[in-house]
């Protein structure tokens, strides 16, 4: 589907080399406009908004950045462990973003996933998870399983 | 004949408006040289079309850029007194309010259209691109390098310890366009030719993939620099130095600079790190304690391995520099490290008694 | 019989919208109704560029296709002249008007091949109107397609935080949405009728 220019200006951002390495898109092949849209419908009938996902990230991320690279446990499960890189990390929407990686391990079923500042605001702010087969895409599913948040 | 007509008034059509866009081609969107006037008293003359910062580039003056001007990064500020145009949308998710109120643009963004005022930092004119050879390139840590550059023919570079210049990564693999990264310089100032820079690998990073995956010894790379207000400040007090990760580079070329200059301060440095793996240039320390009796190295590991058969101090970096200052102490502190661990270094160094102006910090 | 000028602009908003009597202009107005903002951004690009370029189709048409009796090339000329106007229209608006540009700038380049506005420029030529006729239906034309697209946006907008079969989701719920607002558009044609 057609999107509006300002969306092409910033679906260029995200290729590979512009801002990042790998770019923002993996194998996508979808338009931006389109990978938002699917993204939304997802969150929706997930029962969650992209606020909400976001918040839950922010939260987890703000106790693991207190141990300098430790792991921390949150909850009695999560081990949230915050690695903090040199320099800052641009957004393709606009921005500047510490470099921040985390990773979250669920110590109930030894699953866990990963993501980085820049991540929370692009979801928190856009509404954009990364595209398919990105190395930093958050899948919303994954997240709510492994965070194991409810609804409401 | 009606055939003839027809295709001529076609023709005359088009030709017509191809002219009329190639004549306003050439009459708008040419600018002239414009007159680029700097802080007041130096005046340049460039071709007016192309964006400020590439135009102060052309002149040799480089306003530190991350992303190479593509408007990403919000680095290269500037403030346009007059001739800058309005403000784009472009600019402004980079700049605040107050920003916005003092004139300050986006140099990469504002076109030179017409003759144009601008304030730059002073420091900036010393500022050059260099050329140089990769002559070591030593891991320190297993996601830790050194690499030493050393400046080609007889350049030599001016620097104050705690500075950091701008490495160029060129283009390479996928990556379509040329990328700036800052690193600090690690080795002390009296080496006018030759500098040594402390690189930890960022996962999927642009720059530090190119570092560690793509340069070799002997290749040939560019930075600019010298660039930042971290240095070493004249006073009497007793120094502080926190660090973690690559920060322990500019602490390094300050270390030194007290070794050359004599400055015999009473000064303590803390370098945290998580577990052994992660520790380096401890001898480069020990050495440093020998030469300067005043000075000790604690470094600190928050989490050691049974294998490293850890004996020194354990915690995180905070807890460390809590348990060894006193509150009442005479101190001034130089922080590097990344924004968390500077943040919480900064809220216990006030805790200590530290007044805000004393303590100097780099944040990743 | 002529049409007063005035009843045309208002009739070309509301009674014979472009958009939703003759469905044109259909690609951008489905694909930029994602948001408020944007659509507004295209809409006045729209109105601008369709004022203009209407009357300068006018002018061809009248002075050059017509006394050469070429008046079956208009389709042609048409195109072209809109697409050497946006092109004309974009530099001068990088000079002397950036923050301008840089607002509606964005959206030009996607006007050209719009292809409402080579239709309003097409029945000016059916329905034989006159110069202030012309200028009337441009600008009326214009306002509502921005109309339209920014009703358009405003009602998906809502509709994006709702759950929507997935069948029907994207340009299927767009067109939906536009065939309801077409028939309420039909209870306004007792205003004026120009068709």
């Amino acid at each position: 589907m057609k999107q509006t220019p300002e969306l092409d200006r910033i679906q260029e951002l995200m290729q590979p080399g512009v801002i990042s390495k790998d770019g923002f898109l993996g194998n996508d092949t979808r338009n931006l406009t389109d990978i938002l849209a699917d993204d939304q419908r997802i969150v929706t009938n997930l029962g969650f908004t992209h606020q909400e996902l976001a918040n839950a990230m922010e939260e987890l991320t703000e106790v693991g950045k207190k141990a300098f690279g430790n792991p921390v446990l949150v909850r009695g499960f999560l081990e949230v462990t915050v690695d903090s890189s040199k320099g800052k990390m641009a957004s393709p929407f606009g921005g500047l973003f510490d470099k921040e990686n985390v990773v979250v391990v669920n110590k109930k079923t030894g699953e866990s996933i990963r993501w980085t500042t820049l991540n929370i605001h692009m979801i928190r702010d856009h509404g954009f998870y990364e595209g398919k087969g990105s190395y930093f895409r958050v899948e919303p599913e994954d997240l709510v399983r492994v965070l194991e948040l409810y609804v409401g | 004949m009606s055939v003839l007509i027809t295709t001529s008034i076609i023709t005359a059509i088009g030709v017509f408006l191809a002219a009329l866009l190639t004549l306003a081609e050439r009459f708008l969107l040419d600018y002239g040289i414009c007159k680029i006037t700097i802080n007041g008293d130096k005046i340049y003359q460039v071709r007016g079309g192309n964006h400020l910062l590439g135009s102060l580039q052309e002149q040799d003056i480089f306003i530190p850029s991350a992303c190479g001007g593509r408007g990403s990064c919000g680095l290269c500020k500037v403030k346009v007194l007059e001739g800058g145009g309005p403000l784009l949308p472009t600019e402004t998710p980079y700049l605040t309010k107050e920003e916005i109120e003092n004139h300050t643009r986006l140099a990469c963004q504002v076109k030179v259209r017409n003759d144009i005022e601008i304030l730059i930092p002073e420091e900036l004119f010393s500022i050059r691109e260099y050329e140089a050879k990769v002559v070591n390139f030593k891991d320190l840590t297993y996601d830790i390098k050194l690499i030493s550059l050393q400046l080609k023919g007889d350049e030599t570079i001016d620097f104050v310890a705690g500075q950091y210049v701008q490495l160029k990564i060129p283009v390479y693999g996928n990556i379509k366009e040329e990328v700036y990264r800052a690193y600090s310089i690690a080795s002390p100032e009296s080496n006018k030719k030759q500098i040594d820079l402390i690189i930890r690998r960022v996962p999927k990073g642009i720059a530090t993939t190119y570092i560690f995956d793509y340069l070799k010894k002997g290749d040939t790379i560019f930075f600019n620099g010298p660039y930042g207000d971290f240095y070493l400040r004249d006073s009497q007090r007793e120094i502080i130095y926190i660090a973690g990760g690559s920060g322990l580079a500019p602490i390094k070329s300050m270390l030194h600079k007290m070794i050359e200059e004599g400055i015999d301060r009473k000064a303590t440095f803390f370098f945290g790190c998580v577990s052994g793996r992660d520790l380096y240039f401890v001898e480069e320390m020990k050495s440093f304690e020998e030469k300067l009796p005043n000075f000790k190295f604690i470094p600190a590991l928050s989490n050691p391995n049974p294998e490293d058969n850890w004996l020194g101090e354990t915690g995180l970096i905070t807890e460390v520099v809590d348990r060894h200052i006193s509150s009442d102490g005479d101190y001034e502190a130089y922080l590097c490290g990344s924004p968390g661990m500077i943040n919480a270094s900064i809220k216990v160094l006030r805790s200590k008694g530290i007044p805000e102006e004393l303590i100097f910090y780099d944040k990743f | 019989m002529y049409i007063n000028p005035i009843v045309i602009f208002f009739a070309s908003i509301f009674t014979s919208n472009i958009v939703l009597t003759n469905f044109l202009g259909m690609c951008s107005y489905l694909a930029i109704s994602r948001d408020l903002k944007s659509s507004w951004g295209l809409g006045q690009a729209v109105i601008f560029v369709m004022t203009i370029t209407t009357i300068l189709n006018y002018l061809v048409y009248k002075y050059i296709l017509v006394p050469a009796e070429l008046e079956y090339l208009r389709y042609i000329v048409f195109i072209i002249v809109v697409a050497a106007f946006v092109q004309l229209l974009e530099m001068v608006l990088e000079r002397f008007m950036p923050g301008l540009y840089y607002t509606l700038g964005i959206f030009l380049p996607l006007i050209t091949v719009n292809c409402a506005i080579l239709g309003v420029a097409l029945f000016m030529v059916i329905r034989e109107y006159t110069f202030i006729q012309s200028l009337a239906y441009g600008a009326g034309g214009g306002i509502g397609w921005a109309l339209a697209i920014v009703a358009l946006a405003g009602i998906r907008e809502k509709v994006d935080e709702t759950k929507i079969p997935k069948g029907l989701q994207g340009p299927g719920f767009a067109l939906i949405v536009t065939g309801i607002m077409a028939m309420a558009f039909i209870g306004l044609s007792g205003i004026a009728n120009i068709q």
